[in-house]
C-alpha cells in the first residue's frame, strides 16, 4: 500500500459510482483495478500522466475547442464494464439500430408507420433532417445505419438509459482506440491482469461493412473512400485515421465528380471509380444539386449516383430524422411497433413541447430540466436548468412558446460517476457512455468498449468534448463466452489492422497519409459554381 | 369530352463563355391523374447526355443529367402527348368537420404547413379567417379564388422567379405561379390542404385540331376538400381540358422545370417556348 491514498476524502453521492458501492468498497469486478490504484501514490500516477501527453504529442492527437486545438484529454483511470453489463448495452444498442433501420426504410418507403400513425406524419414533415429527396434511394444491402453512436447514462440505480441516439456522422471513435493505444503503453500491467476485450479491429470492421454495402455494379474489390470536409473541421483527426487504419483514400469533395451517375476520384493516375464513400460531410453539404447550391464540400450528382445504384454513400442522405430528439420520445413506441419487443434500454423520460399539457409542465419546472434542441448534436443549445440563470431560463421557456416542435425537454438523470483524477487524488466525475455499432447488412456489431467522456467541472452533467469535457479508457471485461480478451492486442493489433489492409493496396497509394498530395485538383473547381436559371413562368403570359 | 394535346416545352440556355459542366434536373413530364391520361413522353437534352429517369417524392417524374463537354447552349426539350377531361364536380360537399378530424389533418399535414414560397403572414391569416367562417370548404375555395383575383392584378415582369406570396400581396401585382403561392398561403391558413400545381394551359377554348400555338407555363393549385379538387386563381374558370398538369409539391421549388448547377461564365440568355398542339 503506497503512502497516500490516491482515494482520500473520495464522495459517495445520490448517483451511481462505477468503481465504489460505498467508501472504500469497491464492486466486484472493480476489485483488481481499485487495488491496483491504490497500490499507486500521487507521484506514480502523475509520471504515467506525463507519459500519456508524450504519447498523444508524440502521435499529434488533439481535439479542436472552439477553434483552439488541445490535446485529446485522457483520464488515466479506465471506466470499467463488467461482462453482464455489456451484454444488456450490446443487446440493446443493437435493437435500437435495427429499429431505427427499420424506420428510416420505412419513412422513405412505404411510409406505413405514418399510415398507422404511430409516428405523427407532422413530426416528419417538420423535421429539418427528413430530406424527400432521398425518398426511393435504397441502399444495395438494405443499411443506412453503417455507423451510430448511441449515447447512454446510467441513473442512480445503476440502470443504462439511452440519452440520445446519433445515426448521422457519430464521431469520436479514433479516441477510442487512441485511447487504448496510450492506455496499454501506460498501464501495461493493468491489461495483464484484465481481460480487457480490445477495441482495435473497428477499422477492419467498418472496412468490411462499407465494402459489404457495393452497389451490385462494383466490381471484385469495393473502392471505399473517406469525404471530409476538410483539416479545419474539428474531427479531421478522425477522417484522417480511418482513412489510415482502413487503408482507403481519403478525400474532399473537390477530389470527386460524377459523370452519367458515376462517381470518381481524380488521382494522379487518372480517374478511378469509387464504390462507397464513408462520408464525413453533413447532408446539407453533400450534394449541390439538392442540398445547399453554394456548398463546396461534396460533389455535385452524387445524391443521384446514389440513386442510379452505382455509388452507396455511407450513412445514407436523410438519417437525421429517426435521430431527431423528437423522434427519440417514439423510439420505445418504434421497438413495439417494428419487432414486437420491449426496449433492452429505456429512453430517458422525455417530454414533447407541442403537446399543450406536457409543455406547461414543462415550463412550470424548467428549472430542474434539460432542455435540448430536437435537431443539434454535440451539446450545442442544451440548457441544464438545475444550473441555469433565472435569466437564461425566461429565454428558454420563450424558445419554447415561440417554437414548441424545436425542443425536448428531459429529466435530469444524476449520471454516475468514475473515479477521476483532479489535482493529485481522485474525485467522483459524471460519465456517460457512447458505444459505436456497425452494422455490416448481416449483423449490428457493437464495439465493446466506447467512449467514455467525462463532464470535468465538479457536479456538472456535460460530458461532451465539444464542450470542454474529457474521456476515460473503457473496459469491457471478457466474459467466459468471449474468445478474445488477452490485453496486450491493442496494441500491436491496431499495427496489424493497418499492415494488412495497406498490402492489399497498389504500391504507389501505399502511404495513405500522402494521400490529398496525390490527388490532382482541377482549374474547373476554382470556376465558380453557378445555379441553372430555371425556367420562369413568368417570362409568358400565365 | 376530352382533348388531345401534344405538348413541346423548350429551355435554351446560352452561356456567355462555354460551361465546363453541368448538372440539372427536368421536371418536364406529364403526371396521370384522374383528369389526365398520359400517352407519350420524350425528353431531351442538347449536348447529349445519358439521362437518368426517376419518380420522386411527389410523384414527378424527373429526369437527371450531366454534361462535360464544354457547351455554350444548352437545351432541354420535353415533349408529350396527354389526354385532358374536365374536372369533375363533387358528388358530395364535405362539411368543415372533415378537415378538422385529426387523421386528415395528420394525412396532409406537410400541405397544411407554411413553405418557402408561401410563408404564414398576419394579414393573410385575417383574410383566410373570414374563408374559414364560410358554409363549407367548397365555398371557402371559392371566396378565396375570388380573392386573390381581386386583389392581385396579372402584370408580368413586376415579380420574379424567387418572390414569395407575401411580397406578391403585398405589391398587389403578378403572374400565375404567385396567384397560385397567394392562394395557398390562404387555403392553407384557413386549414384546407393545399398543392401547388405545374403544368400549361392551351390559351383557345375552341382550339382548331392540328394547329400548334404557343402556350404558356402555367400554375394553379389543388384544394383538398373530400377529394383533390383543381381551381386556377389566375383564370377565373374551372379547371379543364384545357390544362395539362405536369407536377405537384408544396410550392413552386418542388416543381421548378429546370433546375440545376454550372461552373463556368454567366447566363447570358434563357428562352422558354410552350407549344400546344391539339390533336383531337
Amino acid at each position: 500500500m503506497a503512502v497516500d491514498d490516491l482515494f482520500e476524502g473520495y464522495a459517495a453521492g445520490p448517483w451511481w459510482d462505477e468503481m465504489l458501492e460505498g467508501p472504500g468498497a469497491p464492486r466486484a469486478a472493480s476489485l483488481g483495478l481499485h487495488a491496483a490504484l491504490q497500490s499507486l501514490s500521487a507521484a506514480d500516477l502523475e509520471e504515467r500522466c506525463a507519459e500519456r501527453d508524450r504519447s498523444f504529442r508524440d502521435r499529434g492527437i488533439t481535439f479542436s475547442l472552439s477553434g483552439e486545438e488541445r490535446p485529446f484529454p485522457l483520464d488515466p483511470v479506465p471506466r470499467l464494464v463488467s461482462a453482464e453489463e455489456w451484454s444488456v448495452i450490446e443487446r440493446g444498442v443493437a435493437q435500437r439500430v435495427r429499429v431505427l433501420e427499420m424506420f428510416l426504410a420505412d419513412v422513405y418507403g412505404k411510409a406505413e408507420v405514418l399510415d398507422d400513425r404511430v409516428v405523427s406524419r407532422r413530426l416528419v414533415a417538420t423535421s429539418r433532417h427528413f430530406h424527400r429527396a432521398a425518398a426511393g434511394i435504397t441502399s444495395p444491402n438494405g443499411v443506412r445505419v453503417h455507423v451510430s453512436g448511441i449515447d447512454l447514462v446510467r441513473d442512480a440505480g445503476g440502470e443504462f438509459r439511452v440519452l440520445e441516439d446519433n445515426v448521422r456522422i457519430p464521431s469520436g471513435v479514433s479516441y477510442v482506440v487512441e485511447n487504448r493505444r496510450t492506455m496499454a503503453r501506460i498501464f501495461p500491467e493493468l491489461f495483464a491482469s484484465h481481460r480487457v476485450r480490445p477495441v482495435a479491429d473497428y477499422p477492419a470492421r467498418l472496412l468490411t461493412a462499407l465494402r459489404a454495402a457495393h452497389p451490385d455494379s462494383a466490381r471484385d474489390e469495393p473502392v471505399v473512400v473517406v469525404l471530409t470536409p476538410g483539416i479545419h473541421n474539428s474531427a479531421y483527426f478522425e477522417h484522417s485515421f480511418l482513412a489510415r487504419q482502413m487503408g482507403v483514400e481519403l478525400v474532399e469533395g473537390r477530389d470527386l465528380v460524377c459523370r452519367a451517375n458515376v462517381l470518381y476520384m481524380r488521382t494522379t493516375a487518372g480517374e478511378e471509380r469509387v464504390d462507397v464513400v464513408y462520408r464525413r460531410v453533413d447532408d446539407d453539404f453533400l450534394d449541390p444539386l439538392h442540398f445547399r447550391p453554394d456548398s463546396q464540400l461534396g460533389c455535385a450528382g452524387l445524391l443521384n449516383a446514389a440513386r442510379a445504384g452505382n455509388v452507396t454513400i455511407a450513412n445514407a442522405v436523410g438519417n437525421g430524422i429517426a435521430d431527431d430528439k423528437l423522434t427519440y420520445t417514439y423510439v420505445p413506441a418504434l421497438i413495439d411497433y417494428y419487432l414486437g419487443e420491449r426496449p433492452v434500454l429505456p429512453n430517458v423520460p422525455t417530454y414533447r413541447l407541442e403537446d399543450a399539457d406536457q409543455r406547461e409542465h414543462v415550463l412550470g419546472r424548467l428549472d430542474e430540466l434539460v432542455l435540448k434542441p430536437v435537431d443539434a448534436s454535440g451539446g450545442y443549445g442544451l440548457l441544464v436548468g438545475p444550473s441555469a440563470s433565472e435569466e437564461q431560463l425566461e429565454t428558454a421557456a420563450a424558445a419554447i412558446r415561440a417554437d414548441p416542435r424545436a425542443w425536448v425537454a428531459q429529466e435530469v438523470v444524476q449520471l454516475s460517476t468514475v473515479p477521476t483524477k483532479v489535482g493529485s487524488h481522485l474525485e467522483p466525475r459524471h460519465v456517460d457512455l457512447r458505444p459505436f455499432a456497425i452494422n455490416d447488412g448481416e449483423r449490428v456489431w457493437v464495439l465493446p468498449g466506447g467512449l467514455t467522456r467525462v463532464a470535468l467541472p465538479r457536479g456538472s452533467l456535460v460530458v461532451n468534448s465539444s464542450q470542454g469535457g474529457g474521456s476515460k479508457d473503457t473496459w469491457v471485461i471478457a466474459g467466459d463466452a468471449d474468445p478474445q480478451g488477452a490485453g496486450t492486442r491493442d496494441t500491436d493489433g491496431t499495427e496489424r489492422t493497418a499492415a494488412a489492409a495497406l498490402a492489399a493496396l497498389p504500391a504507389n497509394l501505399r502511404s495513405p497519409d500522402l494521400a490529398p498530395a496525390l490527388v490532382t485538383s482541377p482549374k474547373q473547381q476554382q470556376q465558380q459554381q453557378q445555379q441553372q436559371q430555371p425556367g420562369k413562368p413568368g417570362a409568358l403570359a400565365c | 369530352m376530352s382533348w388531345r394535346i401534344a405538348t413541346r416545352h423548350v429551355s435554351s440556355y446560352r452561356y456567355a463563355t462555354p460551361v465546363s459542366a453541368s448538372y440539372n434536373e427536368a421536371r418536364m413530364t406529364p403526371v396521370a391523374s384522374d383528369r389526365q391520361s398520359v400517352l407519350e413522353t420524350h425528353v431531351s437534352v442538347r449536348p447529349s447526355a445519358t439521362l437518368l429517369r426517376y419518380v420522386d417524392y411527389w410523384s414527378t417524374t424527373v429526369h437527371a443529367f450531366d454534361v462535360h463537354e464544354p457547351h455554350d447552349h444548352l437545351v432541354v426539350t420535353g415533349s408529350s402527348v396527354v389526354e385532358t377531361a374536365k374536372t369533375e364536380l363533387l358528388a358530395v360537399e364535405v362539411g368543415w368537420d372533415l378537415l378538422h378530424q385529426p387523421d386528415v389533418q395528420d394525412r396532409f399535414a406537410e400541405l397544411l404547413l407554411a413553405s418557402a414560397y408561401a410563408p404564414a403572414d398576419a394579414s393573410l391569416t385575417e383574410i383566410a379567417r373570414d374563408a374559414a367562417g364560410l358554409a363549407s370548404p367548397a365555398e371557402a375555395t371559392a371566396a378565396i379564388g375570388e380573392r386573390v383575383r381581386t386583389h392581385l392584378r396579372y402584370e408580368p415582369g413586376t415579380t420574379h422567379v424567387a418572390t414569395s406570396a407575401v411580397e406578391a400581396w403585398r405589391q398587389g401585382s403578378g403572374v400565375c405561379q404567385d396567384f397560385a403561392h397567394v392562394a395557398l398561403v390562404l387555403l392553407r391558413a384557413a386549414g384546407i390542404p393545399a398543392r401547388y400545381t405545374s403544368g400549361y394551359l392551351h390559351p383557345h377554348p375552341d382550339a382548331a385540331i392540328g394547329e400548334t400555338v404557343t402556350g404558356a407555363s402555367h400554375a394553379w393549385v389543388e384544394a383538398w376538400i373530400g377529394r383533390w379538387l383543381p381551381f386556377d386563381p389566375t383564370n377565373d374558370e374551372p379547371v379543364g381540358e384545357r390544362h395539362v398538369t405536369v407536377a405537384r409539391g408544396r410550392d413552386y421549388a418542388d416543381v421548378a422545370p429546370l433546375r440545376g448547377l454550372y461552373h463556368g461564365g454567366a447566363l447570358d440568355r434563357l428562352e422558354v417556348t410552350v407549344e400546344l398542339t391539339r390533336l383531337g
